[in-house]
């Protein structure tokens, strides 16, 4: 008998705490909703590329000087510097180049290496093409500058998470004057002029620490 | 059978509420018909009303379990179709009406056919006993719930048939297991159903309600069945084929279930089929524990507070509306409750299911059961005697 009771009374306990964890389950699910989406509606909406973003790379022709350096520092030796010796100057003369981006990483090493900058990442990434032979980019191609989302009148662009001001999650209506969270290099420069200098160090060790 | 008329008469009294039936009859009778043929000329109204209700109610529940299942993972839902999407459903409808209706060749057509329809008519059959107001019912049946009882169990046969007939592995097992569960919690469901029923002293639905609406709130049969509710609730969630409970329709084990095979007109059948027992049970719930179209305070007294007479026509108006209001809202709160639990719970298994439909909710509901009937011989005035 004294068994029995126990069982039951185990089964009971067991019962309610399963209750207990529902009810429990319930209300994240429950709270969950006063969370508003922050989606960004792609295509209408877009997101702008940080500064650095690495994306499809745009070329100057008239630049590069064909010493192939951005082949000799592509991982899989990709761009096609298509040039022929000029026996009379003594000169490489450049015809061709291009860029396969179906098989291109984005590493931006290429970008790097070049010595005459004449190559650079844009913030392009919509590239999709019915077929892949037509993502190989020849010069031409290469040189043409993307659209910017910001200058797209059919876009709305909206600004990144490391972008927006502090506490805000959600880009939308947040308006074009509201600076970013924390200072940029030539703000936090700008005020070390302003302020003495042993307190400015002393601020910095703040900050350090 | 005697108390039960004398507990309507007295109610009758008390308050008719607002009559339709009665309204068009006069009207009818005004213009120059005879009684017979006014009744003849009602009786497709409350039918054709109740069917455009049901529709609607689904296209509803179809958009609220979209966009609340958005907002609890903070996405935005359906948006284009509509203002806010509102019409996203019937979309989807349109769609599925448009498409090919496909039968597999070595399927049995006639069974394949037949199963879905024999999902949907019984649930469409069973708002023949919902109540939205004292006489704002299609049918004041005298085995009412018992009804909806014996018609929710004509749904396995349908949902075996189409697995079954379906010829795919998946259509069959899902067949199999929705067959399992409906049975298996139809039992516990009944039960909880029966200490209701003893409790109000009548299968009718209008009797139930009119039972729990003596003092507002605090009357509700929540307050006396608190088991039975959660029981109900749970049995209710599991005939639903509801996300806990949603085994002979789990995408990632069998396809779809039963519903595998199926396209078109007869998937959308399927589709209707879920949403309108879903919003069936939110309403029986209501009806049964929560007071059906009962306001939390008793409008008679707000009527007598305020100095009117209740049985005034623009009164009876009045709360015959709020009636239709009171019942729809707890109904709805209930299905957001419902697509609450669904993205809270994980699916139970298949061993989960029957141990928790057998060992757990069949001997509660018997113990429930027993309680009751020993309340109501002790108090018998707070239990129904």
């Amino acid at each position: 008998m004294q068994g029995f009771i126990k069982k039951i009374a185990e089964y009971t306990r067991e019962a309610v705490d399963a209750a207990n964890y529902l009810a429990q389950g319930l209300a994240v699910t429950f709270d969950h909703m006063r969370r508003r989406p922050v989606t960004v509606q792609y295509p209408y909406e877009k997101l702008i590329p940080s500064e650095r973003y690495r994306g499809r790379i745009h070329y100057e022709f008239d630049k590069c000087i064909a010493c192939e350096v951005c082949v000799r520092v592509c991982p899989i030796n990709l761009p096609v510097v298509d040039w022929v010796m000029n026996k009379e100057t003594k000169k490489k003369e450049l015809r061709n180049y291009s860029i396969d981006f179906g098989a291109c990483i984005f590493c931006g090493n290429c970008v790097e290496y070049c010595p005459t900058n004449c190559l650079s990442m844009t913030e392009e990434y919509e590239m999709a093409a019915f077929d892949r032979h037509s993502l190989n980019y020849d010069n031409v191609a290469l040189g043409r500058l993307p659209t910017s989302v910001t200058s797209d009148p059919s876009v709305q662009p909206l600004r990144e998470l490391g972008y927006l001001p502090k506490g805000v999650m959600d880009p939308h209506n947040v308006p074009a004057s509201e600076p970013r969270a924390g200072h940029l290099p030539n703000e936090i420069l700008e005020w070390m002029k302003e302020n003495p200098k042993d307190q400015t160090e002393k601020e910095l060790n703040k900050i350090n620490n | 059978m005697l108390t039960s008329n004398s507990l309507n008469q007295t109610f009758a009294i008390a308050n008719s509420g607002l009559d339709l039936e009665f309204s068009f009859t006069k009207a009818m009778e005004g213009v120059g018909l005879s009684p017979e043929i006014a009744h003849i000329l009602w009786l497709p109204l409350p039918m054709a009303l109740v069917l455009v209700a049901a529709v609607v109610g689904v296209l509803v529940t179809v958009w609220l379990e979209r966009k609340i299942s958005a907002a609890a993972q903070q996405r935005i839902g359906p948006e284009y179709a509509g203002a806010l999407g509102i019409l996203q459903p019937m979309a989807d409808g349109l769609k599925l009406l448009v498409k090919e209706d496909i039968i597999p060749a070595r399927a049995d057509t006639w069974l394949f056919t037949l199963g879905p329809v024999l999902v949907l008519v019984p649930v469409i059959l069973s708002w023949l006993i919902v109540p939205f107001g004292q006489k704002l019912l299609i049918s004041n049946v005298g085995i009412g719930i018992f009804l909806w009882i014996s018609l929710s169990s004509i749904q396995p046969i349908g949902l075996l048939m189409s697995g079954y007939a379906s010829n795919n592995k998946y259509s069959l097992l899902g067949g199999l297991r929705a067959a399992a569960q409906s049975i298996s919690y139809e039992i516990p469901l009944a039960l909880s159903v029966l200490a209701i029923v003893m409790m109000s002293n009548s299968l009718s639905t209008v009797d139930i309600v009119n039972q729990q609406n003596t003092i507002g709130l605090l009357s509700w049969n929540i307050w006396r069945q608190p088991v039975g509710f959660i029981i109900f609730w749970i049995c209710a969630l599991a005939e639903c084929e509801r996300l806990p409970f949603d085994l002979p329709e789990a995408e990632e084990e069998l396809v779809a279930g039963y519903q595998t095979e199926y396209a078109g007109m007869k998937f959308a059948l399927f589709y209707l089929g879920s949403y309108i027992n879903l919003v069936l049970s939110a309403l029986l719930v209501s009806i049964l524990y929560l007071g059906g179209w009962g306001f939390p305070i008793p409008i008679e007294w707000i009527a007598s507070w305020v100095g009117q007479d209740p049985n005034a026509p623009s009164i009876e108006l009045l709360t015959g509306s709020l009636g239709i209001i009171m019942t729809i809202l707890k109904a709805y709160l209930l299905v957001f409750l419902a697509i609450l639990l669904r993205w809270t719970t994980p699916r139970v298994r298949i061993d989960q299911l029957l141990d928790l439909g057998w060992k757990f909710l069949l001997p509660i509901s018997l113990v429930n059961l027993l309680v009751t009937a020993g309340l109501k011989l002790i108090f018998p005035s707070a239990f129904g005697g």
